[in-house]
């Protein structure tokens, strides 16, 4: 009857076993990434509050009866109601609707440079960091000279430069942001470069992009990716201070640091705390989530962070 | 490098629309010149040499502090930027000690705690520390402390008749750990691991062993080790704070070369908003070999070449 007592060890384990012969247990390692991802509650709730965030941008028009632009003067400086959720502007713009029309525009500028970045930072970094020569140091002393400047100052000066638009800001973004990503692709390139099946690629004479591209910036993903959601988080942070400022998107958009630059009056900061306060939240509560999301991936892609 | 970078920046300046001349002469001298003399005065300043040529000469007068005059205000740049820069620099400084000493001391204390109440609470204050917008940060706590409670003033620096350090150090405060907070939150999260990292060592734990007292090891054994990369982190970080202050000074109104670049950039005030750009790069560099001296202070296996 010794076969009926089994030990809960030994059931558990029965049913690993029952499990690999059938081939549900994939030894694949993005499933266990997945995995930690899921058991990770911090980075969950992130990616819920994320979502949440960016869908009701996306479907702004639906959610929200009026325009971000539209002026009513009879309504100016309305404090929150049931008709207008946050209040209204001082143009007596329903300041919910702004939100979510900013929305759209702040993620759009911190996920595209960061998208633009990354995109401009592997193209060059895979290859150089794979040839190394004469690329690389040239790549990597650009990339030295934009770092050497504070990012702010660097921003701003370039601002002053190509002029004050939305796209334009995006631009600069790209430029100001790719160095990071260049020399991370860069190291790891440098790394992969010594494992054994490069070496055999090279042995059978694939040309150097199929190698770069193809064949080594896979192992890099996991990296790249975390670098993505955090320097979105830290794109959207600085469109909102520049346009706080209103040196970022012309003040005629709506975008979250728009929003917010009305503040810098200290009769709106202290009399009309609704239109200020519940943006700056969202923002801090949407790069709070960015932030754990980034974490959570690197947690769970990273071998060297167990536990 | 830095060469390179002074080759950009002249670049840029190039790129001024109008006049070079409005840049390079005060304006009281350009206000009564004839047009027969200011042809002269062109040839004179090399402004019909070449590029190369023009940019040498600028470089050897920028090494004279000769900086040019502000398009706008038509003062010397090098008055403006002098003026400014104590501002700047009181404010900078006091971020950095209070973002150093506050993030060190909470980051090692949850360290040493791990896994209690504390350490949680400072974990999620150095995330959000880390997701709050600056500005954002600011005006809440000008909200708060100033206009609610009345405790600190809103903003300025000086006023006429109280100018003593005790007079404007209730100015300070609210910028100085406003300024400092992303950077209190990254160093509390460094130092936490770091700390972690240490006093997993196997000389603590002969240390320990040895019968020092358990105060004693965490401080001179572990938390000196610790500081190392806390310092490498700081050191990192310096751009980001010369970066913050311009938005700082501009909320809290300090009177600051931030604030000098943000209304410089306002008024397309470009030969100001080069120099003020290079002058940060020459103190990120400076602070970056400060942070190599102060490494090799602290570990002595790190060696200057």
């Amino acid at each position: 009857m010794a076969k009926h007592r089994k030990s809960k060890l030994d059931k558990k384990m029965d049913e690993i076993k029952r499990k690999e012969e059938a081939g549900l247990l994939g030894g694949e390692s993005y499933n266990r990434a997945i995995n930690k991802f899921k058991n990770n509650h911090l980075a969950l709730l992130g990616l819920i509050l994320f979502s949440l965030i960016l869908l009701t941008s996306i479907f702004a028009p639906l959610i929200s009866p009026y325009k971000p632009g539209t002026i009513d003067v009879l309504n100016r400086l309305k404090a929150p109601s049931l008709s207008h959720v946050f209040g209204t502007d001082q143009l007596g713009r329903d300041v919910f609707t702004r939100v979510l029309f900013g929305g759209r525009i702040s993620i759009l500028v911190g996920l595209g440079s960061a998208l633009g970045a990354a995109f401009i930072g592997v193209l060059i970094g895979s290859y150089a960091g794979y040839k190394g020569s004469w690329i690389d140091k040239i790549f990597l002393r650009i990339s030295e000279m934009f770092m050497s400047f504070p990012r702010m100052i660097l921003v701003l000066m370039l601002v002053s430069i190509l002029g004050q638009s939305l796209w334009n800001l995006i631009i600069i973004f790209i430029l100001t942001g790719w160095g990071s990503v260049y020399r991370m692709v860069r190291s790891q390139m440098l790394s992969i470069r010594e494992e054994e099946y490069v070496q055999a690629l090279r042995a059978f004479g694939l040309s150097d992009f199929v190698i770069a591209y193809k064949h080594m910036l896979p192992n890099a993903i996991a990296p790249i990716l975390v670098n993505i959601t955090l320097s979105t988080a830290m794109f959207i942070l600085q469109e909102t201070s520049l346009s706080f400022l209103g040196l970022g998107v012309p003040l005629n958009i709506a975008t979250w640091g728009n929003i917010l630059n009305v503040a810098q009056d200290l009769n709106v900061l202290r009399e009309n705390w609704w239109i200020w306060l519940p943006v700056g939240l969202i923002i801090s509560i949407f790069v709070f989530s960015i932030n754990f999301i980034g974490d959570g991936l690197r947690d769970s892609t990273d071998p060297s962070q167990q536990g | 490098m830095l060469l390179i970078i002074t080759f950009l920046i002249y670049g840029g300046l190039e790129l001024t629309p109008g006049d070079a001349v409005s840049y390079m002469v005060s304006p009281d001298v350009l206000a009564n010149i004839s047009p027969e003399k200011l042809v002269e005065l062109r040839e004179s300043l090399g402004l019909n040499d070449p590029f190369i040529v023009r940019y040498f000469n600028w470089l050897g007068g920028v090494l004279q502090g000769d900086f040019g005059y502000s398009l706008t205000s038509g003062v010397s740049i090098s008055k403006i930027v002098f003026d400014r820069l104590g501002a700047t620099l009181e404010l900078s400084i006091a971020a950095l000690l209070f973002s150093s000493i506050v993030g060190s001391v909470f980051g090692t204390l949850s360290a040493l705690k791990r896994g209690s109440i504390f350490d949680h609470v400072v974990t999620i204050f150095g995330m959000v520390g880390v997701s709050i917008p600056r500005f954002f940060f600011a005006l809440v706590s000008i909200l708060i402390f100033s206009l609610t409670l009345n405790w600190l003033p809103a903003g300025g620096r000086i006023f006429p008749g109280y100018d003593s350090f005790w007079d404007r150090l209730p100015h300070l405060i609210l910028p100085a750990i406003v300024l400092g907070s992303t950077m209190t939150a990254g160093v509390m999260r460094y130092a936490r691991s770091s700390m972690l990292d240490a006093l997993n060592k196997d000389y603590i734990k002969t240390a320990r062993s040895k019968g020092i007292p358990e105060w004693r090891v965490n401080v001179v054994h572990g938390f000196r080790v610790a500081l190392t990369p806390v310092v490498v982190l700081i050191g990192f970080r310096l751009p980001m704070l010369i970066g913050g202050s311009v938005v700082i000074e501009q909320v809290f109104q300090w009177p600051g070369i931030g604030k000098e670049f943000v209304s410089a950039v306002k008024g397309q005030n470009l030969p100001l908003i080069m120099m003020i750009a290079m002058f940060s790069v020459l103190a990120v560099l400076i602070a970056s070999f400060l942070v190599d001296i102060f490494t090799a202070l602290l570990d002595p296996r790190i060696k200057l070449d």
